[in-house]
């Protein structure tokens, strides 16, 4: 449904150019999708490639079977596309009907009782019902969110791109946010671009990891979480213990009388009572970034 | 565009770009009901229609593409370049193709002679001719700096440049005057004139379409 081939994308010219995405290929099926990387990976630049709204330096690119290179594609695919960014800005002064209303008719929906009819069956999906006459202006952040997955889905699209949507929700929307988007999944292609790992791993069958502008993982989590096999441990201690290179400390505890610390790293040299401890999907993501920052170096 | 289209296009639509024209209008109209010379009722009329609603809809057409919150959201969507430029300048033009006949309409109420400013067609190119060339800048000079202020201060500058140096562009450089049909000149120069503004006008608003395709700059 999405193929994405040696796509590279330089912002500025001369000294000043910044590569923020080089050479990235894949393909994305039906499902939830995960782009996980940290900040400034190149996540919102290529999610923005792939809605259409931003050209690549280089590569080519296909969603829904469309070209994005030429402008007919990008309007083919755009008409089939769903796009909520992460800065998500709206008309407050519009009631959460109205703004959807709006939205389906830049996506080309001319069909007045259609649209009505498809306005309020995603306000619905999105719990969102009762509040469709009310000012966007009074809405919560969460509820933002809602009505921003509302316009995203008002034209049924065949592929759905979130970029950062949990991102200053409370643990409650988050999770209600989550399971909508799994929901959404069923018969479309979800891509869920974020840096909070935990929602990947409660959503996502696929993952791609992105660190700066490259792509350093491709699978599932169970395998992002595998690879950080036999290089996590744990030690109890009574002591402070700085960090030091290529040890990362992923957690401290503090217990009754001692500290717990969380190690991700190649070895645990100096730490004679350290255990091993089985790997979480966080562990092989800080595993991942912290050889990819190696091989580069 | 349908008229649900329409409708929110107006909903959507920067509340200050509706209020200052309607004030400008109000007080223009204020003063002219007032003033109850003629001649200065003329030169009242004259500076509203001329100069007043030219940098009403050059200031108003600076921000009308770029600051729209929901902008990134309408770059996802299948909407053209053009589509987008004529539904927002679109409406500037109208909003000041309003408050121009309003105005007119008051000012013959106030029996006005407008004669020396052309007939009915020429009296409304003494404000549309200038007006389309002020939208036409801003709106590129806007995208072209992808900041709203940068086209509403070339807009700006340019009517005060033109305004103050009003001798030296008649001159030479009566045709790119923005304000020839104001001050009465008529004949072949003042058809030029119109004829290069309205071309210089298309070439910008193309080159504006042409820069709304890079879409990235405006995030």
């Amino acid at each position: 449904m999405i193929e994405v081939n040696g796509i590279c994308k330089t912002y500025g010219r001369g000294r000043k150019a910044s590569r923020a995405l080089d050479g990235v290929d894949m393909r994305i099926g039906p499902g939830m999708f995960g782009l996980l990387g940290p900040n400034g990976a190149g996540k919102t630049t290529l999610i923005r490639i792939l809605a259409g709204i931003v050209h690549p330096s280089a590569g080519t690119l296909h969603v829904a079977e469309q070209n994005l290179a030429t402008e007919a594609g990008r309007r083919a695919a755009k008409s089939v596309l769903g796009y909520l960014p992460q800065e998500l800005g709206m008309y407050l002064e519009l009631t959460a009907e109205q703004f959807v209303d709006y939205m389906a008719i830049l996506k080309g929906m001319d069909d007045r009782h259609q649209r009505a009819q498809r306005v309020a069956e995603v306000l619905k999906m999105v719990a969102l019902e009762d509040s469709a006459e009310r000012k966007i202006k009074g809405f919560s952040g969460g509820m933002k969110r809602r009505v921003g997955i509302a316009q995203a889905l008002v034209n049924d699209p065949k592929v759905l791109i979130v970029d950062e949507p949990t991102a200053g929700l409370d643990p409650e929307e988050r999770i209600r946010f989550r399971n909508l988007l799994v929901r959404l999944a069923g018969d479309r292609t979800v891509i869920l671009s974020t840096h909070i790992v935990e929602d990947i791993g409660q959503t996502c069958r696929d993952i791609a990891v992105l660190s700066q502008g490259r792509l350093v993982f491709r699978g599932t989590p169970a395998e992002l979480t595998e690879a950080a096999e036999g290089h996590v441990w744990s030690v109890t201690t009574t002591e402070m213990v700085e960090p030091r290179d290529g040890l990362t400390i992923v957690s401290m505890l503090h217990l009754s009388d001692s500290i717990q610390y969380r190690f991700v790293g190649r070895s645990i040299e100096g730490h004679p009572n350290a255990q091993a401890a089985r790997p979480s999907l966080e562990d092989g993501y800080v595993w991942l970034m912290q050889s990819a920052k190696a091989r580069k170096n | 565009m349908n008229r649900s289209a329409l409708k929110y296009t107006w909903l959507t639509y920067r509340r200050e770009q509706l209020w200052f024209p309607i004030a400008f209008l109000a007080l223009f109209v204020f003063i002219s009901v007032f003033m109850r010379h003629p001649a200065i009722r003329f030169n009242l009329a004259r500076a509203y229609l001329g100069f007043m609603v030219p940098l009403l809809g050059g200031i108003a057409a600076a921000y009308a593409v770029l600051d729209d919150p929901a902008i990134e959201l309408r770059f996802a969507t299948p909407l053209s370049a053009a589509e987008t430029l004529g539904t927002r300048l679109g409406l500037i033009l109208g909003v000041q193709t309003l408050s121009a006949l309003g105005f007119e309409v008051v000012v013959y109420a106030l029996r006005v002679d407008l004669s020396p400013l052309g007939g009915l067609l020429g009296l409304q190119l003494v404000w549309f001719t200038p007006t389309l060339a002020l939208i036409a800048v801003a709106t590129f000079g806007s995208l072209a700096g992808a900041q709203s202020a940068v086209g509403a201060f070339l807009a700006g500058a340019l009517w005060l440049v033109q305004l103050t140096m009003k001798s030296w562009f008649e001159l030479n450089g009566k045709y790119v005057f923005l304000f020839m049909g104001v001050f009465g000149s008529a004949g072949n120069d003042l058809l030029m004139n119109r004829v290069v503004l309205l071309v210089v006008s298309v070439a910008l608003l193309l080159g504006a379409w042409a820069l709304l395709h890079r879409q990235e700059r405006f995030l």
